[in-house]
């Protein structure tokens, strides 16, 4: 027994070495920093000042509309792109041609690379030449500034991300769907189950797995939008598309403000944590 | 066996004498801002490569990725970078935290043939200390207009103050055209395209001793005025506003020369700033100063063959090389030179706005207070906020950051 012990511990140890230079402790001195008012060209200045950087942090406005804003991102993301990857996903199972065909096609815009697909939107959303207005100016309506205007801006950002990340909700859900055991769609036809109360009933519980896994990948990648955001808008219009990760590199990396800049990293941390609770007790708490 | 073993033995000799001697020439390291800026200099390099024989290796970087890459080298005992391009905003972090070598100090004697503001940059503390960094590419913010546009609507030349500027924009706007164009996106782009109107009402983000004073009458009537021209106009990025000036959609904008003008032709007419309120009013320089200077790294192990090369990178006859590959000279006898401005028109132009320029403001902080100004700009002029509610913002927000 204590051999076999051993033995998993030489297996697992390597790993576990790596896991530790990569994660526990930049982690661990992330949270250190966190405390300190390093910055990045006076090392030796450095001093601990406690919770100075938090206090602060959190009664900077602009820190608190980013964390609105991210949080609202997030959540509209999230719903968006999970209930569209799930109708696609569904549609696509049921196909019965063309699915080979359709599948890849949809997977196109998460192929791309991020940076360029973010171009590319920033060229048709042009107010000058862009061809979203041009569309709208050939159906005699005026050109909208789509990226300038706070009523139009964060919703945009939320749409680019939506077409970017959709596919990824689809791919998992659709995997997801392929699992599910056909005898079990039979048996509810032979006891008149419809279409609908096939869905809710047998569909959904079956993938609420994949459903989870999705939420929880999408929540986590979304909480640190930064390249749509520092491409497009820089925040604005008046910090209406402003995030966490935007705001620690405007006040924090950008002046070299390690100490800052670690202090929001940790609320960030902690955010994605605190979301991600509800998936880790379901996988490990459980013990599966 | 043996004799398998001493050809291996010649072969190794040979290897480690040929890898010897090509790791032993000697390499100058460059970091600079990506673009025409590398292309200027890798124009040059070759007659100092073979002069000194020397390897000068350039990279080519993003402006923050090359700030970050200059901080994170600065902590190290001897930096991997010998050379690096420093935008002129950055100069007073720099500067004040030892990140350049003292170019004074190491025996460089100031060339006057540079135009002043460009090398007051470069000196720590700004204008009056020692030499840090030399003035490598230069620029000002101009006035473009669309000259056809003005002709149109009977405008014989460029305004001189910005009560013409709205006339002359009320004018075309209702003629259904775009009067002006504002670069309003939140961050550095709407704080350089406001700065330039903020000092022609004779403004500023700080008085001499470092107070804020964006919260002021200047700065409210300039904002105002401001909104007024985005009322009369509107509000678009970078490649928009080149686009709609140079093709006679909107008459006239703020803008780097090097937006407008790619190689010898200039797609917009161009004037100096305005500078005054009105026709009446005091005038005052309001030209933005946005220079890239390059200094030698305080940790580089090798800072007189580094200074040899940024003499020689910034000499009149390399800007004159560099000019003719995209580079844009900071010397007075460069920006006169009679070749050159049969080329590049704007030249003189260029020279003249430069010799009035203002920089902007020399804190260590200026990163976060454009952060700061920029986000209650946008505010301002996206009608979330009103001008006196955005200017008390910035004026807190400022205060907070220069604690």
């Amino acid at each position: 027994m204590k051999r076999n012990r051993a033995f998993s511990f030489a297996l697992t140890a390597p790993s576990m070495v790596l896991l530790a230079l990569l994660t526990v402790f930049p982690l661990a001195f992330t949270v250190y920093f966190s405390f300190t008012n390093l910055n990045m060209i006076k090392p030796d200045q450095m001093k601990v000042v406690a919770l100075k950087n938090y206090v602060r942090i959190f009664s900077d406005p602009y820190f608190l509309q980013a964390l609105g804003n991210t949080l609202k991102f997030m959540v509209c993301a999230v719903v968006i792109e999970t209930v569209l990857g799930l109708l696609i996903a569904t549609f696509v199972h049921n196909l019965t041609r063309w699915q080979k065909f359709v599948r890849t096609f949809l997977l196109t815009p998460m192929i791309l690379p991020p940076v360029t697909a973010v171009l590319i939107w920033r060229i048709m959303l042009s107010n000058n030449y862009g061809i979203i207005n041009k569309l709208l100016e050939a159906f005699s309506i005026q050109p909208v500034a789509w990226l300038n205007e706070v009523r139009t801006a964060f919703w945009c950002i939320l749409l680019i991300d939506v077409w970017q990340y959709t596919p990824f909700a689809f791919l998992l859900l659709y995997a997801s769907l392929q699992g599910v055991a056909k005898q079990q769609y039979e048996a509810a036809q032979i006891d008149g189950a419809g279409t609908v109360a096939q869905f809710f009933f047998i569909t959904l519980p079956n993938i609420s797995g994949g459903i989870l896994l999705v939420v929880l990948m999408r929540a986590i990648d979304s909480i640190r939008l930064f390249d749509k955001v520092n491409i497009l808008t820089r925040g604005g219009p008046a910090n209406s598309t402003a995030t966490i990760t935007q705001y620690i590199y405007n006040y924090g990396v950008g002046s070299f403000k390690i100490g800052y800049s670690s202090a929001g990293s940790v609320i960030m941390t902690l955010i994605v944590l605190l979301i991600s609770a509800a998936y880790l007790t379901r996988t490990f708490g459980t013990g599966r | 066996m043996k004799k398998s073993l001493v050809i291996l033995l010649v072969w190794a000799m040979v290897f480690c004498v040929v890898f010897g001697a090509v790791s032993a020439q000697e390499t100058l390291t460059v970091a600079a801002r990506g673009g025409s800026h590398v292309d200027a200099m890798n124009a040059v390099k070759e007659a100092f490569e073979a002069e000194h024989g020397v390897k000068v290796e350039i990279l080519g970087l993003e402006s923050a990725d090359l700030k970050q890459k200059i901080g994170l080298d600065s902590i190290n005992e001897v930096g991997e970078l010998d050379l690096v391009m420093v935008d002129d905003p950055w100069m007073p972090e720099f500067g004040e935290n030892g990140i350049l070598a003292n170019l004074t100090e190491l025996g460089y004697e100031t060339d006057d043939d540079f135009t002043p503001n460009s090398l007051a940059l470069g000196r720590v503390p700004y204008g009056v200390g020692d030499q840090y960094a030399l003035p490598f590419s230069g620029n000002v913010i101009l006035f473009f207009y669309n000259k056809s546009l003005f002709e149109k609507y009977g405008v014989s030349e460029a305004p001189t103050d910005w009560a013409a500027v709205l006339e002359i924009a009320k004018k075309v706007s209702e003629g259904g055209e775009i009067g002006y164009v504002i670069r309003g996106t939140q961050g550095d782009p709407i704080v350089a395209d406001f700065l330039p109107l903020l000092w022609a009402f004779g403004g500023g983000v700080f008085d001499d001793n470092f107070n804020v004073t964006i919260n002021s009458e200047e700065a409210k009537a300039a904002l105002e005025l401001y909104i007024e021209l985005l009322a009369n106009g509107v509000n678009y990025e970078k490649n928009d506003i080149v686009a709609a000036v140079s093709d006679g959609k909107a008459a006239m904008s703020l803008g780097w020369p090097s937006w407008y003008i790619s190689g010898e032709t200039a797609s917009a007419a161009y004037a100096p700033i305005p500078g005054k309120i009105d026709a009446d009013a005091e005038r005052n320089n309001a030209g933005m100063i946005g220079n890239w200077l390059l200094g030698i790294t305080a940790n580089s192990g090798k800072k007189e063959l580094a200074l040899e090369f940024l003499k020689f990178v910034t000499s009149a006859e390399s800007q004159k090389t560099g000019a003719l590959n995209g580079g844009v000279p900071t010397r007075r006898s460069v920006l006169t030179d009679p070749e050159l401005t049969e080329k590049y028109a704007y030249f003189p132009t260029l020279l003249e706005a430069t010799l009035e320029s203002v920089a902007r403001p020399r804190t260590p902080l200026w990163g976060e207070v454009q952060t700061a100004l920029g986000a209650e700009l946008s505010a301002a002029i996206s009608g979330v906020k009103t001008v006196e509610e955005a200017l008390a913002v910035a004026q807190s927000q400022i205060e907070m950051i220069m604690e």
